[in-house]
Protein backbone atom coordinates (compact mmCIF):
# COMPACT_ATOMS: atom_id res chain seq x y z
CA UNK A 1 0.00 0.00 0.00
CA UNK A 2 1.30 3.76 -0.88
CA UNK A 3 1.05 6.60 0.39
CA UNK A 4 -2.17 7.42 -1.37
CA UNK A 5 -3.93 4.19 -0.78
CA UNK A 6 -3.27 5.33 3.15
CA UNK A 7 -4.85 8.31 2.57
CA UNK A 8 -7.47 7.88 0.69
CA UNK A 9 -8.82 4.65 2.97
CA UNK A 10 -8.13 7.22 6.13
CA UNK A 11 -10.34 9.79 4.52
CA UNK A 12 -12.94 7.48 2.78
CA UNK A 13 -13.32 4.89 6.57
CA UNK A 14 -13.59 8.54 8.71
CA UNK A 15 -16.34 9.88 6.70
CA UNK A 16 -18.60 7.14 6.59
CA UNK A 17 -17.98 6.56 10.21
CA UNK A 18 -19.12 9.78 11.23
CA UNK A 19 -22.01 9.70 8.78
CA UNK A 20 -22.68 6.07 10.91
CA UNK A 21 -22.42 7.90 13.94
CA UNK A 22 -24.79 10.95 12.89
CA UNK A 23 -27.41 8.56 11.70
CA UNK A 24 -27.40 6.06 15.07
CA UNK A 25 -27.52 9.79 16.98
CA UNK A 26 -30.96 10.38 15.52
CA UNK A 27 -32.08 7.06 16.80
CA UNK A 28 -30.20 7.61 20.47
CA UNK A 29 -31.74 11.43 20.73
CA UNK A 30 -35.38 9.75 20.69
CA UNK A 31 -34.97 7.04 22.29
CA UNK A 32 -32.95 8.99 25.05
CA UNK A 33 -35.45 11.48 24.99
CA UNK A 34 -37.95 8.73 25.87
CA UNK A 35 -35.81 7.12 28.49
CA UNK A 36 -35.76 10.57 30.29
CA UNK A 37 -39.92 11.61 30.08
CA UNK A 38 -40.68 7.73 30.86
CA UNK A 39 -41.92 7.12 27.09
CA UNK A 40 -40.73 3.92 24.72
CA UNK A 41 -39.65 6.12 21.72
CA UNK A 42 -39.26 4.40 18.17
CA UNK A 43 -39.02 0.41 19.12
CA UNK A 44 -41.07 -1.03 16.00
CA UNK A 45 -38.12 -0.74 13.18
CA UNK A 46 -35.89 -3.56 14.00
CA UNK A 47 -34.51 -4.64 17.36
CA UNK A 48 -34.32 -2.20 19.78
CA UNK A 49 -36.12 0.66 16.57
CA UNK A 50 -32.30 0.31 15.46
CA UNK A 51 -33.77 0.19 11.96
CA UNK A 52 -35.28 4.01 12.70
CA UNK A 53 -33.05 6.64 10.76
CA UNK A 54 -33.10 3.96 7.95
CA UNK A 55 -36.34 4.53 7.66
CA UNK A 56 -36.27 8.14 8.39
CA UNK A 57 -33.47 8.51 5.79
CA UNK A 58 -35.69 6.99 3.08
CA UNK A 59 -38.57 8.82 3.92
CA UNK A 60 -36.32 12.47 3.53
CA UNK A 61 -34.87 11.04 0.17
CA UNK A 62 -38.17 10.06 -1.55
CA UNK A 63 -40.33 13.52 -0.47
CA UNK A 64 -40.83 16.06 -2.88
CA UNK A 65 -38.54 18.66 -3.08
CA UNK A 66 -40.83 22.00 -2.66
CA UNK A 67 -39.81 25.04 -2.44
CA UNK A 68 -42.17 28.36 -1.17
CA UNK A 69 -43.09 30.16 -4.44
CA UNK A 70 -41.37 33.69 -2.64
CA UNK A 71 -38.35 31.80 -1.56
CA UNK A 72 -34.84 32.79 -3.80
CA UNK A 73 -34.28 29.60 -5.03
CA UNK A 74 -30.60 29.34 -5.27
CA UNK A 75 -30.06 30.53 -1.68
CA UNK A 76 -32.67 28.33 -0.16
CA UNK A 77 -30.80 25.07 -1.78
CA UNK A 78 -27.39 26.79 -1.02
CA UNK A 79 -28.15 26.91 2.74
CA UNK A 80 -28.36 23.37 3.16
CA UNK A 81 -25.03 22.72 1.11
CA UNK A 82 -23.17 25.22 3.16
CA UNK A 83 -23.76 24.05 6.41
CA UNK A 84 -23.29 20.16 5.81
CA UNK A 85 -20.25 21.43 3.57
CA UNK A 86 -18.28 22.91 6.73
CA UNK A 87 -19.78 19.92 9.04
CA UNK A 88 -18.36 17.12 7.26
CA UNK A 89 -14.63 18.82 6.54
CA UNK A 90 -14.12 19.74 10.05
CA UNK A 91 -13.38 16.40 11.22
CA UNK A 92 -9.94 16.20 8.61
CA UNK A 93 -7.48 17.38 11.67
CA UNK A 94 -8.75 15.56 14.71
CA UNK A 95 -7.20 12.25 15.78
CA UNK A 96 -9.51 9.12 16.22
CA UNK A 97 -6.66 6.97 17.45
CA UNK A 98 -3.15 6.81 18.07
CA UNK A 99 -1.42 4.61 15.29
CA UNK A 100 -2.03 1.58 13.70
CA UNK A 101 1.22 -0.96 12.02
CA UNK A 102 0.16 -3.06 9.28
CA UNK A 103 2.55 -4.65 7.50
CA UNK A 104 5.28 -2.95 9.69
CA UNK A 105 4.37 0.33 8.34
CA UNK A 106 3.16 2.81 10.44
CA UNK A 107 -0.87 4.74 9.75
CA UNK A 108 -1.33 7.73 12.14
CA UNK A 109 -4.90 7.60 12.68
CA UNK A 110 -5.63 11.34 11.98
CA UNK A 111 -6.08 12.44 8.28
CA UNK A 112 -4.04 15.44 8.14
CA UNK A 113 -1.40 16.29 11.30
CA UNK A 114 -1.42 20.11 10.49
CA UNK A 115 0.87 22.36 12.75
CA UNK A 116 -2.84 24.60 12.78
CA UNK A 117 -4.99 21.61 13.91
CA UNK A 118 -7.01 23.49 16.09
CA UNK A 119 -7.48 26.88 14.38
CA UNK A 120 -8.00 24.87 11.52
CA UNK A 121 -11.13 23.67 13.64
CA UNK A 122 -12.13 27.25 14.62
CA UNK A 123 -12.00 28.63 10.98
CA UNK A 124 -14.14 25.77 9.70
CA UNK A 125 -16.21 25.83 12.79
CA UNK A 126 -16.79 29.55 12.00
CA UNK A 127 -18.30 28.86 8.36
CA UNK A 128 -21.45 27.36 10.03
CA UNK A 129 -23.50 30.53 10.67
CA UNK A 130 -23.21 30.83 6.94
CA UNK A 131 -25.84 27.79 6.52
CA UNK A 132 -28.50 29.47 8.92
CA UNK A 133 -27.89 33.28 7.51
CA UNK A 134 -28.30 32.04 3.77
CA UNK A 135 -31.18 29.20 4.19
CA UNK A 136 -32.75 31.64 6.33
CA UNK A 137 -32.68 34.66 4.41
CA UNK A 138 -33.16 32.88 1.18
CA UNK A 139 -36.23 31.44 2.83
CA UNK A 140 -38.27 34.56 2.53
CA UNK A 141 -40.21 33.66 6.15
CA UNK A 142 -39.71 35.78 8.78
CA UNK A 143 -39.73 32.79 11.57
CA UNK A 144 -36.47 32.27 9.24
CA UNK A 145 -34.71 35.25 8.86
CA UNK A 146 -35.29 35.96 12.90
CA UNK A 147 -33.71 32.67 13.20
CA UNK A 148 -30.95 33.57 11.08
CA UNK A 149 -30.47 36.76 12.72
CA UNK A 150 -30.32 35.04 16.03
CA UNK A 151 -27.79 32.48 14.61
CA UNK A 152 -25.40 34.98 14.10
CA UNK A 153 -25.40 37.01 17.09
CA UNK A 154 -24.85 33.84 18.87
CA UNK A 155 -22.28 31.58 16.82
CA UNK A 156 -20.38 35.12 16.66
CA UNK A 157 -20.56 35.46 20.68
CA UNK A 158 -19.38 32.43 21.50
CA UNK A 159 -16.79 31.77 19.31
CA UNK A 160 -14.48 34.11 21.30
CA UNK A 161 -15.05 31.83 24.37
CA UNK A 162 -14.11 28.94 22.48
CA UNK A 163 -11.78 30.51 20.89
CA UNK A 164 -9.95 31.64 24.39
CA UNK A 165 -10.75 28.14 25.97
CA UNK A 166 -8.86 26.17 23.56
CA UNK A 167 -6.00 28.85 23.36
CA UNK A 168 -4.93 28.25 26.98
CA UNK A 169 -5.11 24.05 26.22
CA UNK A 170 -2.29 25.59 23.42
CA UNK A 171 -0.55 27.30 25.60
CA UNK A 172 -0.13 24.37 28.34
CA UNK A 173 0.83 21.76 25.87
CA UNK A 174 3.40 24.46 23.59
CA UNK A 175 1.65 23.04 20.25
CA UNK A 176 -1.36 23.90 18.17
CA UNK A 177 -1.18 20.19 16.98
CA UNK A 178 -4.15 18.10 18.05
CA UNK A 179 -1.85 15.09 17.83
CA UNK A 180 1.02 16.43 19.41
CA UNK A 181 -1.49 17.96 22.38
CA UNK A 182 -3.19 14.31 22.48
CA UNK A 183 0.13 12.51 22.58
CA UNK A 184 1.27 14.85 25.40
CA UNK A 185 -1.35 13.41 27.84
CA UNK A 186 0.05 10.24 28.43
CA UNK A 187 1.66 9.80 31.95
CA UNK A 188 0.49 12.07 35.25
CA UNK A 189 1.56 15.12 36.56
CA UNK A 190 1.95 15.91 40.79
CA UNK A 191 2.51 12.51 40.98
CA UNK A 192 -1.18 11.11 40.99
CA UNK A 193 -3.17 12.77 38.29
CA UNK A 194 -3.83 11.53 34.92
CA UNK A 195 -1.83 13.98 32.67
CA UNK A 196 -5.27 15.19 30.78
CA UNK A 197 -6.32 18.71 29.88
CA UNK A 198 -9.01 18.55 32.13
CA UNK A 199 -6.80 18.19 35.28
CA UNK A 200 -4.63 21.00 33.93
CA UNK A 201 -7.37 23.28 32.72
CA UNK A 202 -10.53 22.66 34.50
CA UNK A 203 -11.91 26.33 34.02
CA UNK A 204 -11.10 26.63 30.54
CA UNK A 205 -13.07 22.82 30.14
CA UNK A 206 -16.17 24.76 31.22
CA UNK A 207 -16.24 27.51 29.17
CA UNK A 208 -15.52 25.22 26.53
CA UNK A 209 -17.89 23.22 27.05
CA UNK A 210 -20.73 25.54 27.38
CA UNK A 211 -19.60 27.74 24.13
CA UNK A 212 -19.59 24.29 22.61
CA UNK A 213 -23.35 23.63 23.37
CA UNK A 214 -24.08 27.10 21.70
CA UNK A 215 -21.61 26.90 18.71
CA UNK A 216 -23.62 23.21 18.28
CA UNK A 217 -26.95 25.06 18.45
CA UNK A 218 -28.22 22.59 20.58
CA UNK A 219 -30.84 23.15 23.94
CA UNK A 220 -30.10 25.01 26.12
CA UNK A 221 -29.06 26.94 23.31
CA UNK A 222 -30.96 26.42 20.21
CA UNK A 223 -32.19 30.24 20.27
CA UNK A 224 -31.69 29.89 16.52
CA UNK A 225 -34.71 27.29 15.73
CA UNK A 226 -36.44 28.12 19.20
CA UNK A 227 -39.67 25.98 18.19
CA UNK A 228 -41.96 27.42 20.89
CA UNK A 229 -41.27 30.99 19.62
CA UNK A 230 -40.29 30.70 15.84
CA UNK A 231 -41.39 27.74 14.51
CA UNK A 232 -38.51 25.73 13.25
CA UNK A 233 -36.47 29.12 13.03
CA UNK A 234 -34.39 29.47 10.11
CA UNK A 235 -35.54 25.77 8.30
CA UNK A 236 -39.35 26.06 8.65
CA UNK A 237 -39.68 26.15 5.03
CA UNK A 238 -37.34 23.09 4.47
CA UNK A 239 -38.27 19.37 4.30
CA UNK A 240 -37.10 16.65 2.65
CA UNK A 241 -33.31 15.87 2.29
CA UNK A 242 -32.62 19.58 2.30
CA UNK A 243 -33.96 19.53 5.84
CA UNK A 244 -31.91 15.95 6.54
CA UNK A 245 -28.71 17.86 5.33
CA UNK A 246 -29.60 20.59 8.36
CA UNK A 247 -30.14 17.67 10.67
CA UNK A 248 -27.21 15.65 9.69
CA UNK A 249 -24.92 18.36 9.41
CA UNK A 250 -26.26 19.04 13.37
CA UNK A 251 -25.09 15.47 14.44
CA UNK A 252 -21.99 15.53 12.45
CA UNK A 253 -20.72 18.69 14.11
CA UNK A 254 -22.24 17.34 17.65
CA UNK A 255 -19.19 14.47 16.83
CA UNK A 256 -16.73 17.03 15.95
CA UNK A 257 -17.12 18.86 19.31
CA UNK A 258 -17.26 15.45 21.31
CA UNK A 259 -14.21 14.17 19.36
CA UNK A 260 -12.40 17.91 20.33
CA UNK A 261 -13.49 17.88 23.82
CA UNK A 262 -11.69 14.48 24.15
CA UNK A 263 -9.00 15.02 22.34
CA UNK A 264 -7.54 18.23 24.19
CA UNK A 265 -9.33 17.29 27.68
CA UNK A 266 -9.66 14.09 28.22
CA UNK A 267 -6.37 12.39 27.40
CA UNK A 268 -7.40 11.39 23.45
CA UNK A 269 -7.34 7.61 23.48
CA UNK A 270 -4.84 7.36 26.82
CA UNK A 271 -6.36 5.32 29.62
CA UNK A 272 -4.72 7.05 32.97
CA UNK A 273 -2.43 4.93 35.11
CA UNK A 274 -2.28 2.17 31.96
CA UNK A 275 -0.13 2.56 29.21
CA UNK A 276 -1.70 0.14 26.62
CA UNK A 277 0.95 0.03 23.69
CA UNK A 278 2.96 -2.08 26.47
CA UNK A 279 0.56 -4.57 26.96
CA UNK A 280 -0.98 -5.13 23.56
CA UNK A 281 0.48 -6.02 19.68
CA UNK A 282 0.73 -3.03 17.25
CA UNK A 283 -2.48 -4.19 15.64
CA UNK A 284 -4.61 -4.71 18.81
CA UNK A 285 -3.02 -1.07 20.24
CA UNK A 286 -4.19 0.39 17.26
CA UNK A 287 -7.90 -0.97 17.25
CA UNK A 288 -8.15 -0.66 21.02
CA UNK A 289 -6.94 3.12 20.75
CA UNK A 290 -9.59 3.92 18.21
CA UNK A 291 -12.10 2.41 20.35
CA UNK A 292 -11.30 3.75 23.37
CA UNK A 293 -11.48 7.17 21.83
CA UNK A 294 -14.73 6.40 20.40
CA UNK A 295 -16.10 5.79 23.89
CA UNK A 296 -15.03 8.56 25.25
CA UNK A 297 -16.80 10.49 22.46
CA UNK A 298 -19.97 8.31 22.99
CA UNK A 299 -20.07 9.81 26.46
CA UNK A 300 -19.95 13.60 25.03
CA UNK A 301 -22.25 12.21 23.22
CA UNK A 302 -24.90 10.90 24.90
CA UNK A 303 -24.26 14.25 27.29
CA UNK A 304 -25.34 16.48 24.52
CA UNK A 305 -28.68 14.21 24.46
CA UNK A 306 -28.93 14.45 28.24
CA UNK A 307 -28.44 18.07 28.39
CA UNK A 308 -30.99 18.64 25.66
CA UNK A 309 -33.92 16.60 27.31
CA UNK A 310 -32.96 18.14 31.11
CA UNK A 311 -32.47 22.20 30.72
CA UNK A 312 -35.08 24.58 29.31
CA UNK A 313 -33.92 26.77 26.54
CA UNK A 314 -32.27 30.20 27.09
CA UNK A 315 -33.96 33.77 27.03
CA UNK A 316 -32.24 35.56 23.84
CA UNK A 317 -30.84 38.49 26.20
CA UNK A 318 -29.79 35.69 28.88
CA UNK A 319 -28.06 34.05 26.49
CA UNK A 320 -26.04 37.20 25.01
CA UNK A 321 -25.28 38.17 28.59
CA UNK A 322 -23.92 34.43 29.79
CA UNK A 323 -21.78 34.95 26.62
CA UNK A 324 -20.32 38.40 26.93
CA UNK A 325 -20.12 38.85 30.62
CA UNK A 326 -19.16 35.52 32.12
CA UNK A 327 -17.80 33.03 29.47
CA UNK A 328 -15.42 35.63 27.81
CA UNK A 329 -14.42 37.10 31.40
CA UNK A 330 -13.82 33.55 32.82
CA UNK A 331 -11.65 32.66 29.24
CA UNK A 332 -9.69 35.84 29.66
CA UNK A 333 -9.22 35.12 33.24
CA UNK A 334 -8.00 31.32 32.43
CA UNK A 335 -5.53 32.77 30.01
CA UNK A 336 -3.87 34.65 32.09
CA UNK A 337 -3.33 33.08 35.00
CA UNK A 338 -2.66 29.50 32.85
CA UNK A 339 0.08 32.27 31.41
CA UNK A 340 1.15 33.23 34.38
CA UNK A 341 1.68 29.64 35.97
CA UNK A 342 3.67 28.88 33.02
CA UNK A 343 5.72 31.99 33.76
CA UNK A 344 6.62 30.51 37.06
CA UNK A 345 6.81 27.00 36.44
CA UNK A 346 9.42 27.24 33.13
CA UNK B 1 2.22 28.13 -15.52
CA UNK B 2 0.81 28.04 -11.73
CA UNK B 3 -2.88 26.69 -11.54
CA UNK B 4 -3.49 26.74 -7.99
CA UNK B 5 -2.38 30.93 -8.24
CA UNK B 6 -4.30 31.20 -11.25
CA UNK B 7 -8.24 29.66 -10.43
CA UNK B 8 -7.66 31.13 -6.92
CA UNK B 9 -6.66 34.55 -8.22
CA UNK B 10 -9.91 34.07 -11.45
CA UNK B 11 -12.21 33.19 -8.26
CA UNK B 12 -11.02 36.11 -5.99
CA UNK B 13 -11.59 38.63 -8.54
CA UNK B 14 -14.83 37.22 -10.22
CA UNK B 15 -16.25 37.00 -6.70
CA UNK B 16 -15.04 40.69 -6.18
CA UNK B 17 -16.78 42.17 -9.10
CA UNK B 18 -20.16 39.94 -8.86
CA UNK B 19 -19.95 41.88 -5.57
CA UNK B 20 -19.99 44.87 -6.21
CA UNK B 21 -22.07 44.98 -9.28
CA UNK B 22 -24.85 42.37 -8.38
CA UNK B 23 -28.09 44.06 -6.79
CA UNK B 24 -29.39 41.49 -4.30
CA UNK B 25 -27.61 41.81 -1.15
CA UNK B 26 -27.28 38.34 0.32
CA UNK B 27 -26.10 37.07 -2.90
CA UNK B 28 -23.33 39.75 -2.74
CA UNK B 29 -22.49 38.81 1.16
CA UNK B 30 -21.71 35.36 -0.74
CA UNK B 31 -19.56 36.82 -3.09
CA UNK B 32 -17.52 38.89 -0.80
CA UNK B 33 -17.29 34.93 1.50
CA UNK B 34 -15.51 33.64 -1.76
CA UNK B 35 -13.31 36.52 -1.92
CA UNK B 36 -12.06 35.90 1.46
CA UNK B 37 -12.18 32.24 0.61
CA UNK B 38 -10.14 32.47 -2.29
CA UNK B 39 -7.69 34.93 -0.44
CA UNK B 40 -7.01 32.09 2.12
CA UNK B 41 -6.14 30.03 -0.45
CA UNK B 42 -3.38 31.84 -1.95
CA UNK B 43 -1.63 31.99 1.31
CA UNK B 44 -2.35 28.77 1.66
CA UNK B 45 0.00 28.64 -1.57
CA UNK B 46 2.32 31.52 0.06
CA UNK B 47 3.42 28.66 2.67
CA UNK B 48 1.61 30.96 5.18
CA UNK B 49 -0.88 28.76 6.89
CA UNK B 50 -1.52 30.68 9.80
CA UNK B 51 -2.54 33.96 8.14
CA UNK B 52 -4.82 31.97 5.92
CA UNK B 53 -6.59 30.47 8.91
CA UNK B 54 -7.02 34.00 10.35
CA UNK B 55 -8.18 35.14 6.87
CA UNK B 56 -11.25 32.28 7.28
CA UNK B 57 -11.61 32.80 10.78
CA UNK B 58 -11.73 36.52 11.23
CA UNK B 59 -12.53 38.04 7.81
CA UNK B 60 -15.51 35.57 6.70
CA UNK B 61 -15.94 33.92 10.32
CA UNK B 62 -16.34 37.12 12.30
CA UNK B 63 -16.43 40.38 9.92
CA UNK B 64 -18.73 39.47 6.97
CA UNK B 65 -21.02 37.95 9.66
CA UNK B 66 -21.14 40.73 11.93
CA UNK B 67 -21.98 42.93 8.45
CA UNK B 68 -24.88 40.36 7.93
CA UNK B 69 -26.47 40.62 11.12
CA UNK B 70 -26.65 44.47 10.40
CA UNK B 71 -27.80 43.54 6.97
CA UNK B 72 -30.51 41.29 8.41
CA UNK B 73 -31.62 44.05 10.85
CA UNK B 74 -31.87 46.37 8.26
CA UNK B 75 -33.11 44.79 5.26
CA UNK B 76 -35.83 42.69 4.01
CA UNK B 77 -35.53 39.63 1.72
CA UNK B 78 -36.40 40.35 -2.08
CA UNK B 79 -35.44 43.78 -1.26
CA UNK B 80 -32.81 45.06 -4.22
CA UNK B 81 -30.26 47.67 -3.64
CA UNK B 82 -31.08 51.41 -4.18
CA UNK B 83 -29.18 52.38 -7.31
CA UNK B 84 -27.62 55.64 -5.98
CA UNK B 85 -27.28 58.53 -8.62
CA UNK B 86 -25.06 58.15 -11.65
CA UNK B 87 -22.93 60.98 -12.06
CA UNK B 88 -20.98 60.69 -14.99
CA UNK B 89 -17.91 63.06 -14.66
CA UNK B 90 -17.49 61.21 -10.87
CA UNK B 91 -17.36 57.57 -12.46
CA UNK B 92 -15.29 58.60 -15.24
CA UNK B 93 -12.57 60.29 -12.72
CA UNK B 94 -12.72 57.27 -10.49
CA UNK B 95 -12.07 54.48 -13.42
CA UNK B 96 -9.00 56.44 -14.34
CA UNK B 97 -7.68 56.91 -10.73
CA UNK B 98 -8.38 53.11 -10.13
CA UNK B 99 -6.77 52.46 -13.68
CA UNK B 100 -3.82 54.30 -13.02
CA UNK B 101 -3.46 52.99 -8.93
CA UNK B 102 -3.68 49.17 -11.04
CA UNK B 103 -0.68 50.24 -13.03
CA UNK B 104 1.26 51.69 -10.56
CA UNK B 105 0.43 48.48 -7.90
CA UNK B 106 2.01 46.54 -10.57
CA UNK B 107 4.98 48.00 -11.80
CA UNK B 108 5.61 48.90 -8.28
CA UNK B 109 5.33 44.31 -7.19
CA UNK B 110 7.14 43.42 -10.31
CA UNK B 111 10.18 45.69 -9.68
CA UNK B 112 10.03 45.22 -5.96
CA UNK B 113 10.65 41.14 -6.67
CA UNK B 114 12.86 41.82 -9.58
CA UNK B 115 15.32 43.84 -6.34
CA UNK B 116 14.52 40.97 -4.39
CA UNK B 117 15.17 38.34 -5.77
CA UNK B 118 13.80 34.41 -5.55
CA UNK B 119 14.71 33.41 -2.14
CA UNK B 120 15.14 30.04 -0.24
CA UNK B 121 12.21 30.30 2.50
CA UNK B 122 14.23 30.13 5.90
CA UNK B 123 13.71 27.49 7.90
CA UNK B 124 9.62 27.11 9.67
CA UNK B 125 8.55 29.50 7.58
CA UNK B 126 5.10 30.29 8.40
CA UNK B 127 5.23 28.13 11.43
CA UNK B 128 3.21 29.68 14.44
CA UNK B 129 5.57 29.50 16.52
CA UNK B 130 8.04 31.11 14.53
CA UNK B 131 5.41 33.99 13.66
CA UNK B 132 4.86 34.06 17.24
CA UNK B 133 8.60 34.80 17.54
CA UNK B 134 8.96 37.32 15.21
CA UNK B 135 6.37 39.23 16.48
CA UNK B 136 6.74 39.91 20.04
CA UNK B 137 10.53 39.81 19.87
CA UNK B 138 11.75 41.48 16.48
CA UNK B 139 8.54 43.47 15.71
CA UNK B 140 7.01 44.04 19.57
CA UNK B 141 6.80 48.24 18.72
CA UNK B 142 4.47 47.57 15.91
CA UNK B 143 2.40 44.59 17.65
CA UNK B 144 2.33 46.97 20.86
CA UNK B 145 1.16 50.09 18.33
CA UNK B 146 -1.66 48.20 17.20
CA UNK B 147 -3.09 46.73 20.36
CA UNK B 148 -3.23 50.57 21.49
CA UNK B 149 -4.65 51.75 18.15
CA UNK B 150 -7.46 49.01 18.34
CA UNK B 151 -7.85 50.29 22.25
CA UNK B 152 -8.38 53.33 21.42
CA UNK B 153 -11.00 51.77 18.89
CA UNK B 154 -12.44 50.16 21.49
CA UNK B 155 -13.20 53.16 23.63
CA UNK B 156 -14.40 55.19 20.88
CA UNK B 157 -17.06 52.55 19.93
CA UNK B 158 -18.22 52.14 23.53
CA UNK B 159 -18.12 55.77 24.01
CA UNK B 160 -20.45 56.08 20.78
CA UNK B 161 -22.66 53.40 21.61
CA UNK B 162 -23.28 54.56 25.10
CA UNK B 163 -23.98 58.68 25.40
CA UNK B 164 -23.97 58.53 29.57
CA UNK B 165 -21.52 55.96 30.88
Amino acid sequence: MNEWTIAIIKVVFIWSWTLLIATIMTWVERRGSALIQDRLGPNIAGPFGLFQPLADGIKLFTKEEFAPKHAHKILFTLGPVLFAIQAFSAYAVIPFGDKIVINAKEIVLQVADVNIGFLFVLAVGSLAVYGFVVGGWGSNNKYSLLGGLRATAQLLSYEVPLGLAMLAVCMTYGSFSLREISLDQAGTFLGFLPNWGIFKQPLGFLVFIVAAYAEANRVPFDLPEAESELVAGYHTEYGGMRLGLYLFGEYVNLYTLSALMVTIYFGAWHIPYVDMSSYLGPLAYGIVSFLVFFLKCAFFLWLFVWVRWTIPRFRFDQLMGLGWKSLIPLGLLNLFVTAFLIQITV
Amino acid sequence: MDWYFWIFAVMALGGGLFTITYKDILPCAMGLLTVFIAMAALYLHLNAPLVAVFQVTIYAGAILVLVLFVVMLLMSPGEKIKKSQVNCSNRFMGAVLTVGLMIFLGIGTKGLSDMIGAKELPEKFGNPGQLGIVLVQKFILHFEVVSVLLLAALVGAIYLAKKRI
